[in-house]
């Protein structure tokens, strides 16, 4: 009989921890209590030991490698547990699921806390001494089928419920020719999708999530369920800032700084976030307080290869357009040389996204939490609009900000955003003011 | 090109407790010089400005705990306890029961207050660390042990730590500087041999 032992949750509440060591190989015979490997969540190193005498049979995850709780660790061939004795195992761990702690506190030699138990489909009977495969079959419904693993991904691929399905292999064991011969036979719906898949390929890819791919994820979840979203949305003319630019554009380039409209953006922002400080702030709920920045460090949402970056540009409201740009220089090169470290990262106050440059209009940014807000810099279209009582052409540049709505209320928001259209909208501003 | 700096195993006084089991069940104890401690899973290359450690002679450990990288200078104080492993349901609950106990000896004398245990467990001023902790959780054990910052400055920490991969939702990305201080910073002048006397006290207590 072989017991699939997973990663058990060592009482922190976390989901997750990673493989510093292995102290067993396949084939190592262990005992109980023994240890099978050491793992590391985020303040504890633990031992985890083995719950059954055994020969290790199969062994998940790799040192370094983060696993989940409830992902398997190993996998203990038990000798000598089979037939009735395997059932009354299996017996075992089914009314153990009932009460958990209580089982594998006494099951797991050592490891406190909840201990997630392999459930009834984890064993495997090793004969068909004392399992009457007439029994096993009676309610297919209400068990949970014994496969093997190949079986299992059979029948995942063609559609096929694994449940439904008469097992011929020992114990009752549904066998992939179980799971071939039902699709087959037409049986359900699924068994022509199934063998179109056959023809096309598996309908889905499923990869392992990148480590930024699920810090991304974190982070977004993570403002999403503490701050209070809210957005507002405008347009400024920005025909002066196009001139401007167009002016100082060659000047730059003579000294290989590109610029872009972004060191204006930024420069607005920065000051406005100065005369509207709430916009720079972060709320410590837990203790009451609010936390004031008297600095600006402006974040800038860079969509690369690997996913979403954000690097900080620091003091942003000391620096020059000049300085500014060839900080954004700096980080458009970073960026194409995957350079971008956890350094470049920390500490920012308020984030900027140009999303306009890949060709959105408006957005509703997700806020980089704890920071009060962000604001979204849409694709600057040619669009008519009224001057002086006539219809002329201007040049639109859309906005979208989204404030943490705990930390700033509407009216703020609106005049901190008129403040930076007025600098877009008239740029002497940015040096007059 | 990025050296590797070697590291020993970590041979300080208060793992004795665990080695020995039953001889004590907690050691206070002063650092005599500096010294780098990763956690288990840290690397010195990613953890530690290697060339300030070589150049200023740092010996550079690794605990068997989890968690991320300190420093230790007779200016810390560390505190260890030992418990069997069923004396407490989970870790967390360790972490809790050791730093309520190091908590309450430090708001008795020399009278800090405002403290609080954040993060998993680190023991902090409002939201600035004085102490960190981790565990290490044998087969038949479960041991703690906590650095608290009673004078050292910041810029030690600066000088020697990079910032580590994984913190605490606390500490919002803020530097060593404007995350960790130590009690004196804050107004209490300590008499480190003497705060080890208060402590084994209270601990025996």
């Amino acid at each position: 009989m072989r017991h699939i032992f997973k990663f058990p949750d060592i009482g922190e509440g976390l989901d997750e921890g990673t493989i510093l060591e292995w102290y067993v190989k396949k084939g190592q015979s262990v005992e109980a209590g023994e240890s099978l490997v050491k793992m590391e969540t985020d303040k504890v190193v633990t031992d985890i030991p083995s719950p059954r005498d055994g020969v290790i049979a199969a062994r998940y995850g790799s040192e370094g490698e983060t696993i989940n709780v409830g992902d398997p660790l190993v996998e203990i061939e038990m000798e000598g547990v089979e037939g009735e004795a395997a059932q009354e195992e299996s017996k075992k761990i089914d009314e153990g699921e009932a009460s958990k702690m209580e089982t594998v506190e006494e099951e797991a030699a050592g490891v406190v806390g909840t201990l997630e138990s392999a459930g009834n489909n984890a064993f495997l009977p090793a004969s068909d001494e004392g399992v009457s495969v007439a029994e096993t079959n009676e309610k297919p419904s209400q068990k949970k089928a014994i496969a093997t693993p190949v079986a299992r991904a059979l029948a995942k691929e063609l559609n096929v419920d694994i449940n439904e399905v008469k097992g011929t292999g020992p114990g009752a064991r549904v066998m992939k020719e179980d799971i071939q011969k039902y699709a087959d036979s037409g049986s359900t719906n699924a068994s022509n999708q199934g063998r179109r898949m056959l023809d096309e390929g598996p309908r889905v890819r499923i990869e392992p999530m990148s480590q930024m791919r699920k810090t991304i994820a974190k982070n977004m979840l993570r403002s999403k369920h503490n701050a209070a979203h809210m957005s507002v949305f405008d347009e400024v003319e920005a025909s002066e800032l196009i001139a401007i630019r167009s002016r100082f554009k060659d000047k730059f380039k003579a000294d290989d700084i590109k610029l872009s409209y972004l060191p204006f953006i930024i420069k607005a922002t920065a000051k406005a976030l100065k005369k509207h400080p709430v916009l720079n702030s972060e709320m410590d709920m837990e203790n009451g307080k609010m936390i004031y920045k008297n600095y600006v460090n402006i974040g800038i949402a860079v969509d690369t290869d690997d996913g979403l970056l954000v690097p900080v540009i620091q003091d942003a409201d000391r620096l020059s357009i000049r300085e500014l740009a060839v900080k954004i220089n700096e980080i458009a090169e970073k960026a194409r040389k995957r350079e971008i470290s956890m350094e470049d990262m920390k500490d920012g106050t308020f984030t900027i996204t140009s999303f306009g440059s890949i060709g959105g209009k408006f957005a509703v940014p997700v806020i980089n939490y704890p920071q009060a807000g962000i604001l979204g810099i849409g694709r600057m279209a040619k669009q008519p609009v009224v001057k002086n009582d006539a219809v002329v052409p201007g040049n639109m540049l859309p906005l979208s900000m989204s404030v943490d709505h705990r930390i700033v209320d509407g009216g703020e928001v609106t005049r901190f955003l008129n403040q930076i259209m007025e600098y877009l909208g008239d740029p002497i501003n940015l040096i007059m003011d | 090109m990025e050296t590797t700096l070697g590291y020993q195993k970590y041979n300080l006084p208060d793992i004795e407790i665990l080695n020995h089991p039953g001889d004590k069940f907690f050691h206070v104890w002063q650092p005599d010089k500096t010294y780098i401690v990763l956690g288990q899973s840290n690397k010195t290359e990613s953890s530690v400005n290697i060339d300030a450690a070589q150049v200023d002679g740092i010996s550079i450990l690794k605990r068997p705990s989890g968690g991320e990288s300190v420093i230790l200078t007779p200016k810390n104080i560390v505190v260890a306890f030992l418990s069997n492993q069923e004396d407490y349901k989970k870790p967390l609950d360790f972490f809790k029961n050791s730093n309520q106990k190091i908590m309450r000896a430090l708001e008795k004398w020399p009278g800090v207050k405002g403290l609080h245990q954040r993060g998993i467990s680190d023991l902090s001023v409002d939201n600035i660390k004085i102490a960190g902790s981790a565990i290490y959780r044998s087969k038949n054990y479960l041991f703690y042990h906590c650095v608290i910052n009673v004078a050292e400055e910041v810029s030690l920490i600066e000088r020697y730590l990079k910032h580590p991969k994984r913190e605490p939702d606390y500490r919002k990305g803020r530097k060593h500087s404007e995350f960790v201080t130590n009690l004196q910073n804050l107004g209490y002048q300590i008499d480190i041999p003497q705060l080890i006397t208060h402590f084994e006290t209270e601990f025996w207590d």
